[in-house]
């Protein structure tokens, strides 16, 4: 009897195990969804993480056009709605909710110094800062910034009394992560355009060609030992040994660039293993047979052996940019930590998890913005992880 | 027949070229591994070499230090090994235990179909960045610990303590763990656990007495590794560490610095002292790893001798 309930016990010893990690990849999952998902609309995806402060003239003798109704703070003759919100820095302001298509507000003049009356239109999302109104009786009104706490007063004083409008003083919502997503496009593109011809060949190297020997088992230790080498250390490799390379091509500082190039080597063990792994599965027969009709080493294997081992190659790319989006220690060093709105391949600018690191490592950090962020990392992550089973389950299935 | 033999002469060039690409392919991913090495050892000891242009630091204070002040330009690193290793040896011995009986659980006692809903929760977590983990850790270990920390009357850093870093290490090196013990559990030899159950030994009993001491080598290979992602995570313990002027940090609740958050720490400028210590920092980081490696690996010979 005593051994059966030692058994239990260490059976159920297992189950408690299994149910902590399963436990804590839910509480991951559901805190970023709890903090961030509010956030994910497309209009983070497009817009700017800095705000831009923008003031325009407007319309002094307003003819009136027909607006459909709208919900909310409406403001129904100049089609705008209004809506009070908190910043992430804790302020109260008013924003843009809604704006009709015919409204005014779409055909504004920027009165900003050097804009020349660019023609500019408020965006869903701004935030109204100032404005100058013109009532009835022709006299000029200023609404100052204090006065901006409520939405529904903004709709009404814009109903009933506004006759023109002079000026307006708008800021852009931000906070978005456009920039950052084209870095990360950045990234990978180039990461990858450069270790996949390095790390395919050289995978074929080590497995169609190398024959035992002293120099070959050292090749193969130096690339088992990359895998170890924590990732902060390749970033100290890439500003020392890569960064005068990108120096040649025109960076003067850190750079999208050097990140890629530093996330190449670090993409190169990966890459290495998944062809192997892929080489590994091809069968001989379908070598010996390319061979014996006359074929060369390198005509097989260009025609024969690799594209049967494209999934293993493209598993390979997928656990790659898998790897890249998810960087982040080492391209601290290598593409700075400035969140840039537009960044080239030559200036510095942020992958999406080094945004995260720059916003969390702020005085005050945006907790809902960084959980946004996590939560896309996370969204294409296992994604990829789907993908990748369903490839290799695939790819071993078209061999038996 | 002059035409084939000028395909066949081409083609075989051809081949040449190619095993010569391929081979040389190959060299320069191996090569990386020197380069990297190489460089950073020379920009890492070049702090403490007479003609630094900085001002030459002390290699014995530096390995000893236990203050570490960037403002004073003081840099004493001591404290920080000590740190490093405390906070990686102890979420080792959290993680390891779930992560060997986890690992036990999906290879012997699940279901089947249970057992393939825990692999794919243990290859999701493992897919999870880093920096996930970071926020996370800021956003759920931290408040965990600072309540824990009121629980006990201690104040904490806003949750960031040594405590929250062992927290946040064995999640991170639990699915390392894991899916290292299921490979050297499934690769036991049947035989041995039909053994085992033939001589009426329970189901419960040849698990833990026969597979896991079979599968002793590979879950130890696992630790090495899990141990060498701990010492090097970065951006995630950086986040929360919260990293002390002075230490080293035995208080679990108090904040603690670790190498890897040292070297993220503040990090402004590409030039200067405050710059290339960063790179000596990376170099005893290299040299920790290198050598708890090398002594755990002669470790699990010496316990591989003696079963």
């Amino acid at each position: 009897m005593k051994r059966k309930y030692k058994d239990i016990l260490l059976k159920d010893m297992t189950y408690i195990a299994s149910f902590i990690g399963t436990f804590i990849l839910f509480l991951i999952v559901m805190y970023l969804v709890i903090k961030g998902a509010g956030l994910i609309k497309i209009h983070l995806l497009t817009s700017n993480y800095n705000a831009e402060t923008e003031n325009a003239a407007v319309i002094e003798d307003y003819v009136y056009h027909d607006m459909t109704d709208h919900d909310g703070n409406y403001s129904k003759k100049w089609g705008i709605a209004f809506e009070d919100v908190t910043t992430s820095h804790k302020e109260e302001v008013i924003s843009v909710s809604y704006i009709d298509e015919n409204s005014p507000f779409n055909h504004l003049y920027s009165t900003v110094a050097g804009k020349n009356n660019q023609s500019v239109s408020i965006e869903e999302g701004s935030i109204v800062k100032n404005m100058y109104y013109l009532d009835d009786s022709g006299n000029k009104t200023f609404l100052s910034e204090t006065m901006m706490k409520d939405a529904a007063n903004l709709a009404s004083i814009l109903d009933e009394k506004a006759t023109g409008i002079i000026s307006i003083n708008y800021q852009s919502m931000g906070g978005g992560i456009k920039g950052s997503l084209i870095v990360t496009m950045y990234l990978i593109v180039i990461s990858l355009l450069i270790s996949l011809p390095i790390g395919v060949s050289a995978a074929i190297y080590l497995h169609e060609y190398a024959k035992k020997s002293r120099l070959n088992s050292l090749i193969r230790q130096g690339i088992d030992t990359l895998t170890g080498v924590p990732s902060i250390i390749y970033g100290l490799m890439g500003v020392t040994v890569l960064f005068p390379i990108t120096k040649l091509v025109g960076a003067k500082s850190t750079s999208v660039l050097l990140g890629a190039l530093t996330m190449a080597v670090i993409l190169l063990p990966t890459i290495i293993s998944s062809t192997t792994e892929a080489l590994i599965v091809v069968p001989q027969g379908l070598r010996d047979a390319s061979l014996s009709l006359g074929a060369t080493k390198s005509q097989t294997i260009f025609k024969v052996v690799l594209p049967s081992a494209i999934n293993g190659i493209l598993t390979g790319v997928l656990l790659s940019i898998g790897r890249v989006i998810g960087e982040s220690a080492a391209l601290v060093y290598t593409t700075s930590t400035v969140i840039n709105d537009a960044p080239t391949i030559l200036s510095q600018g942020t992958s999406l998890s080094l945004m995260i690191w720059s916003i969390m490592s702020s005085e005050q950090p945006n907790y809902e913005l960084a959980s946004a962020i996590s939560l896309i990392i996370l969204m294409v992550v296992f994604m990829i992880n789907g993908v990748v089973k369903l490839v290799s389950k695939r790819f071993v299935k078209s061999f038996e | 027949m002059i035409a084939d033999k000028k395909y066949i002469k081409r083609s075989k060039s051809f081949d040449r070229f190619f095993e010569y690409f391929f081979m040389a392919m190959a060299m320069l991913s191996a090569s990386f591994i020197v380069i990297i090495v190489l460089f950073v050892f020379t920009k890492g000891i070049s702090p403490f070499m007479k003609n630094y242009e900085y001002g030459q630091v002390n290699l014995f204070e530096f390995l000893t230090g236990n203050v570490y002040r960037q403002d004073m330009q003081i840099y004493g690193v001591g404290f920080i090994i000590i740190n490093t290793l405390i906070s990686s040896f102890l979420s080792l011995l959290i993680s390891f235990p779930i992560s060997v009986l986890t690992a036990l659980f999906i290879t012997k006692i699940a279901p089947k179909q249970l057992s393939g809903i825990m692999q794919s929760v243990i290859e999701l977590l493992a897919s999870v960045p880093s920096i996930v983990y970071g926020v996370f850790g800021s956003g759920v270990i931290t408040v965990f610990v600072m309540k824990l920390s009121n629980l006990f009357g201690v104040t904490t850093f806003g949750g960031s303590s040594l405590l929250s870093v062992v927290l946040l290490l064995s999640i991170m090196i639990f699915p390392t763990l894991t899916s290292m013990s299921i490979t050297a559990i499934k690769a036991v030899d049947i035989d041995l656990e039909k053994a085992s159950l033939a001589l009426g030994a329970t189901k419960m009993q040849t698990n833990f007495n026969i597979v896991l001491k079979a599968a002793k080598s590979g879950i130890f290979a696992g630790a090495i590794l899990g141990l060498g992602r701990a010492f090097g995570e970065a951006t995630a313990v950086a986040m929360v560490a919260g990293n002390k002027l002075f230490g080293p940090t035995f208080n679990p609740f108090d904040i603690t610095r670790t190498l890897t958050s040292t070297m993220l720490a503040g990090l402004k400028e590409t030039t200067g002292l405050d710059y290339d210590i960063r790179f000596s920092i990376g170099l005893v980081l290299i040299v920790v790893i290198f050598t708890s490696n090398a002594l755990l690996n002669y470790a699990k010979k010496k316990v591989g001798n003696m079963s």
